[in-house]
């Protein structure tokens, strides 16, 4: 076969001046078929296609089922729970649950709040943690390794371990003393207050008392019966002991400023990875044409990160506006409503008592859930791409 | 060395010319380098020193004291009762211990599924085929949306077990294995005679029940390896293919070596990660404990206490992983 094949010569044809056109003569296409398709390689690949593409729907499955089964459950009538018929498919369709949700528990004011808390906490989450993952990944400076080891720690620490005292830290907000000095309540040392060494020295520092009894922000005009009131949004109240920070956005924002909110040392871990696989070259010219480091930073190393930076504040935004923990730690009162806290609560043109109580109730919470969750999957929609673009680009395995 | 010598000289040039007119102090550019690399990371330092250090110090002295609220200045006083905490933790409550190793436990099993799981995903996920940007769209949802607030409705969603229970593969036995995707048993019996051991076949099948949840684990893995594998060029594979070497060979001659700073980064990650989500059976029982009396102090001996077994967890794993990872600039 091989010596027949060899003897074989190529057709060569002049087609015109200087293009010449060479024709080999070609194994019939039957041949060229079964050799093709007929082998254990082409057989081995078609199995492992198929096997493959099985195993990537049924996973999609597995992933997609919960929130197919929520949605079903969402459109359903209180008769189709009692119903043994009905599973997926609802018999009476309705969208009770949606407009109770809407019209009974504030949907759009939890929304809005939650909106702003979610966008203020991502930004400045996915800034700072780009400050500090470039400072880690390009700087060398004395106590790097034990910084770095302090943010795993950060992260290691399950939060639950400081809920309590994340609490009272916010609850009687105070840096090194500095408002109990303001609102005259003296310098503690060791246990011991310095007011109490003189009347002398008690009555200077009590004349210190320059702080408010009530920090307010954010005035509107709130009409009451007719009647336009001043009101302020965020009112927080100042004593010797501290400021009370609860209830307000303010505890997150500070969290987040320092890098310390849910997950930030993950995202530091991302950024400080993805810092590292741009070459150090391109610095340097930079440094070379008189800019400084931080110029570097905003204006050439920022611009070259988008698609990292809108990897990290998906996440960020997205876990801001699920998270629950901090949430519920931190907003105390009904009056801040958060989106995260409809859940559990009942509509009241919903409650009712009959046999399928459980299954409707839990309906209503996972339609609580999808309305939750629902703004995100069209952020999702649009930023998904960027979700492995932007980590591609970091040369993570570097 | 010599490197640096190079990024140092055009600026010792260009502070020498602009010396006669400032008079400014020459520092090197790696002291300024230095000094700027502090700035970049001071947020973190002035959060950990105002913020963090003080609630850590806090829960501390909480873990070492009894809290007696409604007295005193702000609302609690604190006395001082030493190990008390800790030793109530450890030996008094009834259940701790045996949460916090019946936890443990679960993770050192539930670890190895998701690494394994989520290299094996992304190793797929990186493949040409048909309608791989829908796949990967759909596998990384429960990254985004599977956290917080839907993992509570999930854990209370009976709705959904209900649906699941009566769209499961009912094999016809009659057990209680309906809701179970595999059966154990039909499986034991298959493999027994196979001799691959009963222990690795109930691991996998006990994985392929928990699918749900490992899928659901799994998301910032998977991303993380995804995004290792393709760092890896593609030249090496070319070479490798001219050589001859099948998929098989290539998967574990390069891409595994290649990957395995990664496993060290996503074991870690994963056992923090598991170990500090709400939905840990562990980190449950300290929020019950918690809420049980308002502020209960127990909680905070035990948090601690957990805290310092997963740090060590996280030593050993890490340091046993790093012995086996490959760093290709090693040679360099």
């Amino acid at each position: 076969m091989d010596a027949q094949q060899a003897e074989k010569k190529p057709i060569v044809r002049r087609e015109s001046k200087n293009k010449i056109r060479v024709d080999f003569e070609r194994t019939p296409l039957k041949e060229r078929l079964k050799a093709k398709f007929l082998s254990v390689y082409f057989l081995g690949k078609v199995v492992w296609w198929i096997f493959r593409l099985v195993l990537m729907i049924g996973i999609s499955y597995i992933v997609l089922f919960p929130f197919i089964s929520k949605i079903a459950g969402s459109v359903m009538s209180p008769e189709d729970f009692v119903d043994v018929t009905v599973r997926l498919i609802p018999k009476n369709f309705t969208l009770d649950i949606y407009r109770a949700i809407i019209e009974e528990l504030n949907y759009w004011s939890a929304f809005r709040s939650t909106f702003t808390l979610s966008l203020i906490c991502a930004v400045i989450q996915t800034f700072i943690c780009a400050l500090i993952g470039y400072g880690f990944a390009k700087f060398k400076f004395r106590g790097r390794n034990i910084l770095f080891m302090l943010v795993i720690l950060t992260m290691i620490v399950p939060h639950q371990t400081l809920q309590l005292s994340m609490f009272m830290e916010f609850r009687y907000f105070d840096i090194f003393g500095i408002v109990r000095l303001l609102k005259g309540g003296g310098i503690e040392l060791f246990g011991h207050n310095i007011k109490d060494i003189g009347p002398g020295v008690a009555s200077f520092f009590e004349s210190l008392n320059i702080l408010p009894d009530e920090l307010k922000l954010f005035k509107y005009e709130e009409v009451v019966r007719g009647q336009t009131k001043e009101a302020w949004r965020i009112v927080m109240a100042v004593n010797e002991e501290g400021i009370n920070l609860i209830n307000t956005y303010f505890p997150l924002m500070l969290l987040s400023l320092g890098g310390l909110a849910f997950k930030n040392g993950l995202y530091i871990f991302l950024l400080r990875q993805f810092f590292r696989g741009i070459p150090d070259e391109l610095e340097e010219s930079a440094y070379i044409d008189g800019s400084g480091t931080a110029r570097t930073f905003f204006r050439i190393i920022l611009p070259l990160s988008v698609p990292m930076l809108i990897t990290v504040f998906l996440f960020s935004f997205c876990w801001q506006w699920t998270d629950d923990f901090y949430t519920n730690l931190f907003f105390v009162t009904t009056d801040t409503n958060m989106l995260v806290k409809i859940v559990g609560t009942i509509p009241p043109s919903l409650r009712m008592d009959y046999a399928g109580q459980d299954l409707y109730y839990s309906a209503i919470r996972n339609t609580c859930g999808l309305m939750i969750i629902f703004p995100l999957v069209i952020l999702y929609a649009f930023c998904q791409r960027f979700l492995v673009q932007g980590i591609e680009q970091s040369g993570l395995a570097n | 060395m010599t490197n640096d010598m190079e990024k140092a000289a055009p600026d010792v040039e260009a502070s020498k010319q602009s010396a006669p007119k400032k008079r400014k102090k020459i520092v090197s550019l790696d002291r300024r380098k230095a000094r700027s690399g502090w700035l970049f990371v001071l947020p973190f330092v002035i959060g950990f020193v105002i913020i963090y250090l003080p609630m850590i110090y806090e829960s501390i002295v909480f873990s070492f004291n009894k809290i007696i609220p409604g007295t005193g200045g702000g609302g609690y006083t604190l006395e001082f009762v030493g190990w008390e905490n800790y030793r109530e933790a450890l030996f008094v409550d009834p259940d701790f211990a045996q949460t916090l190793l019946s936890g443990i436990l679960e993770m050192a099993f539930d670890i190895p599924a998701i690494i394994i799981f989520s290299l094996f995903m992304a190793v797929m996920l990186n493949q040409k085929m048909v309608g791989r940007g829908v796949f990967r769209a759909i596998f990384f949802i429960p990254v985004i949306l599977s956290t917080g607030i839907m993992e509570s409705i999930e854990a209370m969603n009976i709705l959904g077990d209900y649906v699941e229970d009566s769209t499961g593969i009912d094999d016809g036995s009659g057990t209680s294995t309906a809701d179970q995707l595999v059966s154990a048993m039909d499986l034991q019996q298959l493999f027994a005679n196979m001799k691959v051991g009963t222990d690795l076949v109930e691991y996998v099948v006990t994985m392929i029940n928990n699918i749900y949840d490992i899928v659901n684990r799994s998301g910032v893995q998977m991303l993380i390896f995804l995004a290792s594998l393709q760092s890896i060029s593609p030249a090496i594979y070319e070479s490798c293919k001219i050589d001859g070497a099948t998929s098989w060979e290539t998967f574990w001659k390069i891409t595994f070596p290649m990957i395995t700073p990664m496993i060290l980064v996503n074991g870690i990650y994963t056992i923090i990660d598991s170990f500090t989500t709400e939905s840990n059976s562990v980190m449950t029982f300290i929020s019950n404990v918690y809420s049980q009396a308002d502020g209960n102090v127990v909680s905070s001996a035990m948090a601690w206490v957990y805290f310092l077994i997963v740090i060590a967890i996280v030593a050993i794993i890490g340091g046993v992983l790093s012995a086996f990872v490959f760093y290709q600039r090693k040679s360099e």
